[in-house]
């Protein structure tokens, strides 16, 4: 195994170890003592002379006064870099010392490379090193140029992967900060839901056409939830109104949700805030023909306003709100529409700068017969918004199903900056 | 929801004006319609409102676009005949299909448009409004080759013969459920009975069996037809009645002559239908509540005479009058939507209600927002999927026992009837799907799980997780365990490992992840065998956690 000096190593071989030096110096004085103050004048790398000279026992300190103990011969340290200096071999337990100075450096294969590469070359370094820095051996050479107008070939290599969030997740984190900008606060609900916050909470009776306004799953496995104290209420409501007999079994029967309004049913059922906002970003499942426009498992976005004399005129501001700051929209245009718990009904369209028109929204104001068993008797405006259309959009996206994306190339190629 | 065909010719003429395809795109809204595709004359029409029999129909949608937009305002009025025709119901069809409503419509004259929007009015009437027949099934004949006064009884599925429509041989109700196409479809809701509900005449002619077909004889309708016998059946008048009316309105407003029949129960008469009109009360200051319009009640009869009602105000409240065929007006609020349709939503001044709210991001997202954040700072790409999935999956190719999990009766897939349980399978199957992708592929999803948990009012529990996996030539436990370290220092959490078990992983190589003495996740290499599941070359080091625990 090769060794070699250091700078520091070179320059000490030349002019000697500091505690070599603070050692001459003593010894120049006729008491052979001086001040650390004179001595650190007169000595370079002062501290380094002075931790070494003191550990081996050659000098003594008495407050501000240095003073000669011994002179010692020559050290092996100091042997040691003139025989490596001449490229001899030396003790183990010494070379550990130095190297730990600093003031010699294993010589390793790039160094050697270097070297052989400047020798053939003439003065040129290729790889820059660790060595070859703290050896010095740049000093006064040139560096061979590098192709700087790279060509891809060269960069494949080097390409970096970088981690990315998932981009349909980061558009539906951008609608999220939107809607807590415009002061909604986000609900929380279970995936599996009984029946009866999916459909009897919301007034849609058993067994009647106005609960197949949308198909839905159920589950065989577990069958069957437990119902809220509520529900006394609502099978009131609804024998009243619907006329028939209501089935608390059929209201248990669990079921993967259907719509994020079984959120705000459960929202309005737990002393919401009145004034108040609220809105879900939820997983919601329908069975359909999986295409590419419809997929059996999608997020909705959906929410309800809570409060006082809020009108019809109130609820289509509420959309024309949406429309304008989420799809960035200039103009609104809204239809009669039809929900089961909602009474008015709009549908928004929004024109869309590039997309031209989109239906963009189902609202509606709740019924009295959904709110008033859930304890609320205020108005509740209920909005749903179909961003699926508009991510796909923003993602470039053609198929519904590719907003989970599986495809590792394609998730790798998004840009931060479109 | 359901989706009709109309011709735009008929529909222009039963609306009285000529209208271009663009401008029915515009007045259809009145009729909650929407025209998604037009096919020369043929334009097919959803109609959003699920409640609504009586728009499913170019009559229905006639009617609705009318009092907008021609003088045709008002209740629209119906004469109703009496008819010599009796039905008599033998107590013995209580125990299969026990009510029946009936009508008869003279002088009709049929044509192609006619016929086509009878059928489908039939079909959607039956099939949406009606369940899938279960709850109304509607019949028309044939009135000249029928013998009154007809009975609805019951015969033994073997017990008599007639010949169905679209066949020419004569079967017993058993065959027709056996061979017969609609047999096949709607055989189960006759299931169990012992006996098959029948309408037969005084000739002992077969009109129908239903709520399955009618007969070849008296149950087939042409161009030809004049006068036609109809009948509905089922289980409960408040079915029965509006689906009876919407058929005999749409045939009315086409010219028919609708006269009643007389339907004699043991132990009640009914004449059927019953087209007069029904009532209900507004209050004009309530109108105003709902829609913020501010609009005079005189204005508010104006806007209902529009929408088919006939108003007569009485102070602040409006006495409305309205059409027998709607069914759905059951609270005063359904009586403003339709001013307000009349209106026009598109006049209505959109107001932001003025409410000082304070939002905010439910603290879950917040936190699966921070560690999706980490996990990307530490270089590993988000992905996101389905949390359906199959037990192929979550099980067999992870080669893990099976355990109980959220299961769906009725899937449309294979593929997708299951909730997942644990993430990992879903990072898996990603990177079955990626082999041709350049290595190394770090991923990572925050995601629900969905646990099956007793306690729970819906007996399971929304579980938010973290999984991260690692592929690539060469890739061992120390590779993932760098990524969990940092990930834990990052959020400030002291962990512990211990060794674990776990017929995922490879045994010696897999650890449990412990936060406060805690199991909170594992961490491993990926068993061979489940990398030969999954097709995968590459080995696979992971780990899952769940976050509700840290």
């Amino acid at each position: 195994m090769a060794y070699k000096l250091t700078d520091e190593g070179k320059e000490y071989l030349e002019m000697g170890l500091p505690e070599r030096n603070l050692v001459k110096l003593l010894e120049s004085y006729p008491k052979k003592s001086v001040s650390i103050e004179e001595a650190s004048k007169k000595v370079k790398n002062f501290h380094i002379a002075l931790k070494w000279a003191f550990e081996e026992g050659w000098i003594s300190k008495k407050e501000n006064q240095l003073t000669l103990v011994k002179i010692p011969d020559k050290t092996e340290e100091e042997m040691a870099l003139e025989k490596i200096n001449e490229g001899k071999e030396v003790k183990e337990e010494i070379l550990k010392i130095l190297i730990s100075r600093n003031l010699v450096i294993k010589v390793t294969e790039t160094y050697k490379r270097t070297e052989e590469e400047i020798k053939r070359y003439g003065n040129i370094i290729g790889e820059l090193t660790h060595d070859i820095i703290i050896t010095g051996l740049w000093k006064d050479r040139k560096f061979k140029a590098r192709e700087v107008e790279v060509v891809r070939k060269k960069l494949d290599r080097k390409k970096i992967i970088l981690g990315k969030r998932q981009p349909y997740n980061h558009f539906l984190l951008q609608v999220r900060g939107k809607l807590v900008e415009l002061g909604f606060k986000e609900m929380r609900g279970p995936t599996i839901e009984t029946e009866f916050w999916n459909f009897d909470a919301l007034f849609q009776p058993q067994n009647h056409p106005a609960r197949d306004w949308a198909m839905t799953f159920s589950l065989s496995y577990p069958k069957y939830g437990k119902l809220p104290s509520v529900s006394n209420k609502v099978k009131e409501s609804h024998e009243k109104n619907w006329k028939y007999k209501w089935d608390p079994k059929i209201a248990m029967q669990l079921m993967p949700r259907a719509h994020g309004t079984a959120l705000s049913a459960r929202t309005l059922d737990s002393s919401p805030e009145i004034p108040g906002k609220y809105f879900a970003i939820s997983r919601c499942y329908r069975p359909d023909i999986i295409d590419v426009k419809h997929m059996i498992e999608f997020n909705q976005v959906e929410g309800i306003v809570v409060g006082e004399s809020l009108t019809f005129k109130n609820l289509l501001g509420i959309l024309k709100m949406f429309a304008i700051e989420i799809a960035g929209a200039r103009k609104v245009k809204f239809v009669p529409d039809y929900y089961p718990f909602t009474e008015p009904s709009a549908q928004l369209s929004a024109k869309h700068p590039q997309l031209g028109w989109i239906e963009f929204g189902g609202s509606g104001i709740f019924r009295e017969e959904v709110t008033k068993p859930l304890g609320i008797d205020v108005p509740v405006l209920a909005w749903g918004l179909g961003i699926d259309r508009l991510a796909m959009f923003k993602l470039g996206i053609n198929d519904i199903r590719n907003l989970f994306s599986r495809d590792l190339s394609w998730l790798r190629n998004q840009k931060a900056v479109r | 929801m359901p989706t009709i065909e109309v011709s735009h010719k008929d529909l222009c003429k039963l609306i009285g004006k000529k209208l271009t395809v663009e401008e029915m795109k515009d007045v259809i809204s009145f009729a909650k319609g929407e025209i998604e595709s037009v096919n020369d004359d043929l334009l097919k029409v959803d109609i959003k409102d699920s409640n609504r029999p009586d728009l499913w129909s170019s009559e229905g949608i006639a009617r609705e676009i009318q009092g907008r937009i021609t003088k045709n305002k008002g209740l629209p009025k119906y004469k109703v005949g009496k008819s010599k025709v009796i039905v008599k119901v033998d107590k013995k069809v209580s125990k299969v299909r026990p009510l029946t409503v009936c009508a008869v419509a003279k002088g009709l004259k049929i044509d192609e448009d006619v016929l086509s929007q009878m059928i489908q009015l039939q079909e959607k009437v039956s099939v949406t409004f009606g369940r899938n027949r279960k709850e109304v099934a509607i019949g028309a004949y044939d009135l000249h080759k029928i013998k009154p006064p007809i009975t609805f009884t019951t015969v033994k599925p073997d017990g008599i013969k007639f010949v169905p429509l679209e066949f020419t041989e004569k079967l017993t109700p058993k065959e027709i459920l056996e061979r017969h196409p609609k047999g096949k479809e709607f055989g189960h809701l006759l299931k169990g009975c012992e006996e098959y509900p029948i309408f037969i005449d005084s000739a002992g002619n077969v009109l129908s069996l239903p709520p399955i077909i009618n007969s070849d004889y008296t149950g087939k309708v042409t161009e030809k037809t004049k006068d036609l016998f109809i009948e509905c059946s089922g289980f409960d008048f408040k079915f029965l009645m509006p689906a009876l009316n919407v058929v005999v309105a749409a045939l009315a407003d086409r010219g028919a002559k609708i006269e009643t029949v007389k339907v004699v129960y043991p132990n009640k008469i009914v004449n059927t239908p019953d087209l007069a009109p029904k009532k209900a009360i507004v209050d004009a200051e309530y109108t105003n509540k709902v829609s913020g319009l501010g609009l005079a009640a005189r204005q508010m009869c104006q806007l209902l005479e529009q929408a088919r009602y006939k108003t007569k105000l009485k102070g602040k409240r409006i006495h409305v009058l309205y059409p027998p065929y709607r069914q759905d007006v059951m609270h005063q609020r359904d009586v403003v939507e339709d001013a307000l349709i009349s209106y026009g939503y598109n006049k209505i001044e959109p107001v932001i209600p003025k409410l000082a709210t304070i939002g905010g991001i439910d603290e879950k997202e917040i936190f699966s927002n921070v560690v999706a954040n980490v996990m990307v700072n530490l270089g590993l790409q988000e992905v996101l999927s389905y949390a359906l999935t199959n037990k192929e999956n979550l099980f067999k190719k992870m080669n893990s026992k099976e355990e109980r999990i959220a299961e769906i009766e009725n899937p449309v897939s294979a593929n997708w009837n299951v909730f997942r349980n644990w993430l990992l399978p879903s990072l898996m199957e990603f990177f079955s799907n990626n082999q041709h992708v350049d290595y190394p592929q770090k991923i990572f999803e925050v995601g629900d799980v969905i646990l099956v948990d007793e306690k729970q009012e819906t007996k399971t529990k929304d579980k938010r997780k973290l999984a991260a996996a690692i592929s690539d030539s060469k890739v061992d436990y120390y590779d993932v365990l760098a990524v969990l370290d940092a990930f834990m220092s990052e959020l400030n959490k002291k962990y512990k490992l211990q060794k674990g078990s776990h017929p995922s992983f490879i045994e010696g190589r897999v650890a449990k992840i412990l936060v406060e003495n805690k199991v909170v996740g594992i961490i491993g290499e990926v068993h061979p065998y489940v990398l030969e599941n999954w097709k995968l070359e590459m080995p696979v080091a992971a780990f899952e956690i769940d976050l509700e625990e840290v």
